[in-house]
């Protein structure tokens, strides 16, 4: 496929982010769509996350994000026909409070997301066991259960927006770099590859931990720094977990996946701040002792591998949403801080109403990038 | 019980250790001090020792290094036991494996054999 010289938009990344906004935007009926990926799709933070979403938020908007994207990815394979399947495992996911402070905010979740009609239940530990019955009860002193959160195959997931994106006549471009990006009088005028020049007046960025070095080609500086998580994967065994279950002052997430494999992961803020993706034997130490506490049968289990991938972080962990207001035909839908993958049919749907001057399908207007200038930061209290 | 260990050897000598007792799904069995579980098995003629968790197809010795995993096998109620890898002790409860490996079996094995511990595969 010869790269083109024109496109009316350019989205710079290829994972699930830029499929899905890729996605939206044909399904809306924009044309010469061109998606470029300088790996291979799902190579970045996509392909190396946890892979769970949740309903269960602190803060209203990301409840309302969320819940769209739940009920997207519930539709799924129908909507974006995809012969095969993203997995979608809506089993739930149990949320720990390791104390009574974060027992106190777990109440207020729950009135919040029960308000917005997200069917989440607020459990004593003993409760929590029915649900998860290799879970130590006095390693908690309470817990939420949304049945409705649950997990899918980031991979599958991001194929399924591609595949579709590309029957609607994207064209997506993989290892092809951006190398520049022209702009003229304060407009994009063009996108250099290394592959030839795509004049276009619309990019987005959906580049991930990459986000501010493709921001600084035009000039841009967005605020946001990449930070390596690391993950790891044991060796599958029959259904033990049920839910996803995670802990936020208890520092842990953790999943069965279908094929029996448990995939758990944790945070460590002294963790590089950089582009690398090198696995350490720290973690591997933090993350089994972490687990071995919570679901102690889970001790005896074989860990396969470990790997890492990155966080996309903002000031106040949530994303940036929108136009850039010195470039004119600018995007960005990056610093997603750690849920990226959960939202990205929201991503795509929000980008698009943007690009199309359309009204919002949910607010978040409060997410452009000029709130870290205003000082206006979004604060949300549950995330890991 | 010993039909399939090498009894006389032009160079090397292999010294009778103790009689160790064990079960294999059940049924009686003798291996020495110094066996594997999975030596022990071989010289009792077993040479199934678990099936594929979806095909069902037979696995057993391959490695015979602790790499492989054709030789998982549930011992002492505990899944995923590299029985290549692992030193057969007097008492031990080794049962064929036919899946992925339940957590859950290990209290019920327990209970109803009373095994006061776990398999030991650090070797």
């Amino acid at each position: 496929m010869i790269l083109p010289k024109t496109a009316s938009v350019v989205i710079v990344g290829g994972g699930v982010s830029g499929c899905s906004i890729a996605w939206n935007l044909a399904h809306r009926g924009v044309k010469d769509i061109v998606l470029l990926e300088k790996e291979t799709l799902a190579n970045g933070s996509t392909g190396r996350c946890g892979a769970g979403i949740r309903m269960q938020w602190g803060a209203e908007m990301n409840s309302h994000l969320a819940q769209y994207s739940v009920r997207f990815f519930e539709k799924a394979n129908e909507t974006l026909e995809y012969e095969r399947d993203i997995e979608f495992d809506q089993s739930g996911y149990l949320i720990v409070a390791a104390n009574e402070k974060e027992a106190v905010q777990f109440k207020k979740n729950v009135a919040l997301q029960n308000r917005l009609g997200i069917p989440t239940v607020y459990l004593t530990p003993k409760e929590a066991q029915e649900i998860v019955p290799i879970i130590d009860t006095s390693q908690f002193v309470a817990a939420t259960f949304c049945p409705e959160d649950g997990h899918l195959n980031p991979f599958h997931t991001t194929e399924a927006f591609a595949k579709s994106a590309e029957r609607l006549g994207v064209k997506i471009f993989k290892h092809t770099e951006v190398t520049g990006i022209d702009v003229n009088q304060g407009r994009i005028e063009a996108v250099e590859t290394s592959r030839g020049r795509i004049s276009t007046d619309t990019v987005v960025v959906a580049a991930g931990g990459w986000s501010k070095e493709i921001g600084a080609m035009a000039g841009v500086d967005i605020p946001i720094y990449a930070q390596r998580h690391q993950i790891l994967v044991t060796e599958p065994l029959e259904p033990v977990l049920g839910p996803m279950v995670m802990g936020f002052d208890y520092n842990i997430y953790i999943q069965q996946v279908p094929h029996g494999s448990i995939i758990m992961g944790r945070s460590d803020n002294t963790e590089p701040r950089d582009f690398r993706v090198t696995s350490g034997w720290r973690f591997t130490e933090e993350m089994t002792e972490t687990c071995s506490k919570l679901l102690p049968p889970l001790s005896q289990v074989n860990i396969i591998r470990q790997w890492s991938g990155h966080y996309c972080m903002t000031e106040d962990a949530q994303p940036i949403y929108g136009p850039v207001p010195e470039v004119n035909g600018m995007y960005l839908a990056c610093g997603f801080s750690g849920h990226g993958f959960m939202l990205a049919p929201a991503t795509g749907q929000l980008i698009t109403d943007m690009i199309l001057g359309e009204p919002l399908t949910i607010d978040v207007s409060n997410l452009d990038v000029g709130r870290f200038q205003r000082g206006e930061l979004v604060f949300e209290s549950s995330v890991v | 019980m010993d039909d399939q260990r090498i009894e006389s050897h032009p160079i090397l000598q292999f010294e009778k250790s103790a009689v160790l007792s064990f079960t294999f799904d059940g049924q009686p069995m003798q291996g020495r001090e110094g066996d594997t579980v999975a030596s022990a098995l071989f010289a009792n003629g077993v040479q199934v020792f678990g099936r594929h968790f979806k095909t069902k197809r037979a696995r057993g010795f391959y490695c015979a290094i602790g790499n492989c995993s054709s030789c998982l096998m549930v011992v002492n109620g505990k899944s995923n036991v590299r029985t290549c890898t692992t030193y057969l002790e007097e008492g031990m409860v080794v049962e064929t494996q036919e899946d992925r490996g339940n957590l859950l079996r290990k209290r019920q094995v327990g209970q109803a054999l009373d095994v006061s511990k776990g398999a030991s595969d650090d070797v």
